[in-house]
């Protein structure tokens, strides 16, 4: 099937099953921030925004995307600049793999206004694995972010 | 000056955090994908394989051990596994047939339309079974190694108290974020591996057995490991550099989280028997152990583990009399392999739920009887020698147990709250003369502009390598951290450093850096400026000197070590950790939280002190996922809970306060990569039974099993 989508603010057309995952086609169309770390929504590797929302991309199937507005961490390098120096400064990045994913639901969280304790941010990584960093400095880093 | 000490930013930070860095499914492709056709029986023959003559496989690569024109087999310590089976298979999931299209759907199609007929066998699923030899799978006795070491004599002591404990540990997931991947390029003929990996020099030593001709190997960004890229990539790489040759073009394989949690390496479980003699105040006369460790279904690492039980078996207790009795078994089973802490966190919870008990037999405190157990000066170890660390180590105790406030906790019980403790060391670097056997060299270049580029097979998984081993050179060079630079781990284009692994990268090939950096500043003469630096470059590199300094591993003159008695320094040296862990049970669910772990450590001066507690603060986390949440359910040879919905890794809202100190910085570095898995299970099971009084000999320590010791 044709699914047509814009990411990044760009449109991009797949000819594509329609089991095809959103996961794959993204990466496919060269937006590598996208990783695939479990397939099944669990550790948030995956994570971009359609439509102004924050998903797993592992969980999406093509047509769920049709006329939607992917955006991803390589369209949000402004938006997120200041998260990723805090994370960068605060040694809250390790193997990185998830890293991207974390950006992203901290820029989620942050710009909805999310409270600065670490107990709100915990609960609000609740979706995103990490196995390096044991999250500390995760959430310090999240607590520190230049406004 | 002295830039090791300080907490440099990560170099790799910022091209991680914006997505940019490429892992090797990042890398730019245009060739075929592999997957693996795997064993579905645990044990038995392979009858037949059929390919269903109604498919088109035309087009479909496919490779079966008959394309192998080298060694099938992939050496580790010996040569009994094979990178595709022949003939027989002994685990669910063995790599039968290798298939490649550029199509990853016409792969699963074709994957589909072969049947693989098998003479199925009884398989042997437990160590109980293994040693019962219910089926001869390895030798006469289904023993992969077994290591038995007695010291001292045993006691004629009147009125010892005895105890008699059975402790068990499980399979243990390393759960990366990013899954086994690796390319294998082609270029007329010549192959290329490029992956995820921790030991380049392994993969290449594989390759070399299995394609008879060295292949060049390079390390991919690697998006975690904790021994689980230590050993298993050999294989892997096998499988792509196998489908590359034959199919004359590049071929990527990258398993998916089920295909990696169900057939990769894990940690060995362990069944460990702790049997005790002590006097009324707690002190120990006679331990002696009893280890199984369960190695599945190849040797792998598994002689090796082994040993690093035995060696940290009885912690660094005094004790008169010492015996210890281990064996690594052989069952249907997948292999176990690295994984951080390769053996020490399985002894170290049984040796200090065992100082609990004594204690609780005893009803003294648990600080009380690890005191009265701490070495002297005039204590030998498991291995015959003194314990050198014993000042250190009763230092780390007893600030550990002052400043946790850890008497005051444990002597006020509350019902639903309770607080344990470990105390443990963790050997560095390879054990006995291991690391004299590596011969492992470094290399650095001088740069025409003054930089200086590391020349290590040493890799960046995570942990800090990129960053720490240029601290440790600009350092010793007096030169902004900017200027040194890392390699990637090529083989063809770095020196042997060895593994990465076994927390030897700072300690070893970081002090041989050290070695060849200073061989560098003695060339260029004196200089006390950067402008200074930059006038000696040019003097120097004008005279047409080697732009190259290397330095090679030579085993310290008081290294003493006999394998065959298990007779002498079991490692060069040790890091410490004293940890201490708050929980909370909650009466309605069970569930147990951790809500305060204080981790004090010891592994001398300390490179990135930013680093190194990312360090701790992953192991700990690591730690109490063993403790409390990490389960693989195994049903007939098979793992039942291949996902993260299954096997449940900590997650942020899990770990609450976790601490981290460092004491002792003065001395040269230690390793640090696997002490903080080896406390935390411990602490955290001992920290449960002050709560509910009652032992949790079994790990992970599920609501159900705390439901079960509340009746």
């Amino acid at each position: 099937m044709q699914i047509t989508c814009t990411i990044n603010g760009k449109v991009h057309r797949f000819d594509c099953a329609p089991e095809s995952r959103v996961l794959d086609l993204v990466r496919e169309a060269g937006m590598t921030s996208v990783k695939a770390g479990c397939g099944e929504g669990e550790c948030g590797a995956c994570s971009l925004f359609v439509n102004g929302r924050l998903v797993n991309a592992c969980l999406l199937l093509a047509p769920q995307i049709q006329d939607a507005e992917v955006v991803t961490l390589e369209g949000l390098q402004e938006e997120t600049a200041a998260i990723r120096e805090s994370f960068a400064e605060h040694g809250a990045v390790q193997c990185g793999f998830c890293t991207p994913g974390f950006v992203l639901r901290a820029y989620d969280y942050l710009s909805h206004g999310g409270e600065r304790s670490e107990e709100a941010i915990k609960a609000a990584l609740d979706g995103n694995l990490c196995r390096c960093t044991g999250y500390r400095k995760i959430v310090e880093a999240i607590v520190k972010v230049k406004s | 000056m002295g830039v090791v000490g300080e907490s440099v930013v990560r170099v790799d930070a910022a091209a991680k955090a914006d997505g940019t860095l490429r892992y090797t499914d990042d890398l730019a492709f245009d060739g075929l994908y592999g997957v693996v056709v795997r064993s579905e029986i645990a044990y038995g023959k392979i009858r037949s394989i059929t390919y269903d003559p109604a498919f088109d496989f035309s087009g479909i690569v496919i490779v079966d051990h008959s394309d192998i024109e080298g060694r099938n087999a992939n050496v580790v310590l010996t040569d009994d596994q094979p990178f595709l089976a022949a003939t027989r298979v002994r685990h669910i999931g063995e790599p039968i047939l290798l298939l490649a299209h550029r199509s990853k759907q016409r792969l699963r199609d074709a994957a589909a339309h072969i049947t693989i007929d098998y003479d199925a066998q009884e398989p042997v699923l437990s160590m109980e079974e293994s040693l019962a030899c219910k089926q001869r799978l390895y030798g006469e006795d289904n023993v992969f190694k077994a290591i038995h070491t007695v010291k001292g004599s045993v006691p004629e002591a009147e009125g010892l108290h005895s105890l008699d404990k059975t402790y068990t540990t499980p399979h243990q997931e390393q759960a990366y974020l990013e899954p086994q991947s690796m390319v294998a390029r082609y270029n007329g003929g010549r192959v290329k591996i490029i992956g995820s990996m921790q030991c380049p020099f392994f993969v290449e030593a594989a390759l070399e057995g299995l394609a008879g001709e060295k292949i060049e190997v390079e390390q991919a960004p690697t998006g975690g490991g904790f021994g689980g890229k230590e050993d298993y990539p050999s294989l892997i790489a096998g499988y792509a550099y196998l489908l590359c040759k034959k199919a004359g073009q590049d071929v990527k394989i990258v398993y998916d989280r089920e295909e990696d949690i169900a057939y990769t390496t894990k940690r060995h479980p362990s069944k460990l028997r702790y049997k005790s003699r002590f006097d009324s105040m707690g002190k120990l006369y006679a331990l002696e152990v009893e280890i199984i460790i369960d190695g599945g279904a190849y040797v792998t690492l598994s002689p090796v583990v082994l040993a690093r039980c035995v060696l940290h078996a009885a912690g660094f207790y005094d004790c008169g009399y010492l015996r210890i009795d281990a064996r690594a078994v052989a069952t249907n089973t997948p292999p176990n392999g690295a994984f951080r802490g390769f053996g020490a966190p399985q002894v170290l919870f049984g040796i200090e739920r065992h100082m609990d008990d004594i204690a609780r037999a005893l009803g003294l405190s648990p600080a009380a009887v690890r005191e009265r157990n701490l070495p002297g000066a005039d204590s030998v170890g498991v291995s015959g020698v003194p314990i050198t660390e014993h000042a250190r180590l009763r230092a780390l105790f007893e600030t550990a147990r002052r400043e946790s406030g850890f008497d005051a906790l444990y002597d006020v019980p509350s019902p639903h709250r309770g607080v344990g403790m470990a105390l443990f060391m963790h050997g560095a670097g390879y054990t006995g003369v291991g690391e004299s056997m590596l011969a492992s060299s470094v290399s650095i270049a001088l740069e025409s502009d003054g930089s200086v580029e590391i020349r290590v097979g040493s890799v960046e998984m995570g942990q800090g390598t990129l960053t720490a081993l240029p601290q440790i050179v600009a350092d010793a060079l007096a030169l902004p951290v900017e200027m040194v630079t890392c390699r990637t781990p090529n083989t063809a284009e770095v020196a042997d450093s060895g593994p990465t692994v076994a927390s030897r990268t700072v300690m070893i090939v970081g002090r041989l850096l050290a070695q060849a950096a200073s061989k560098l500043k003695t060339a260029l003469g004196d200089y006390d400026s950067p402008d200074g630096y930059r006038e000696a470059v040019t003097r120097y590199r004008q005279s047409g000197a080697p732009q190259q300094f290397g330095a090679s591993y030579e085993q310290p003159a008081d290294i003493l070590w006999d394998e065959d008695l298990f007779y002498g320094n079991g490692y060069e040296a040790y890091g410490l950790g004293c940890y201490i862990a708050e929980v909370e049970v909650d009466p309605v669910d069970y569930r147990v939280r951790v809500v305060r772990f204080d981790a004090y450590n010891d592994v001398g001066q300390v490179v990135n002190p930013m680093m190194a507690e990312g360090q701790v603060e992953g192991g700990v986390a690591q730690g109490i996922g063993y403790a409390l949440f990490e389960r693989l359910v195994y049903e007939t040879g098979r793992v039942r809970s291949p996902r993260f919905s299954d096997y449940t890794l900590p997650m942020a809202p899990d770990l609450l306060k976790i601490s981290v100190r460092f004491l002792g910085l003065e001395g040269p570095s230690l390793g640090l990569g696997e002490l903080p898995m080896d406390g935390p299970a411990a602490a955290v099971a001992n920290a449960l039974g002050h709560v509910l009084g009652n032992a949790f000999d079994a790990l992970p320590i599920t609501p159900e099993t705390v439901e079960e010791a509340c009746r």
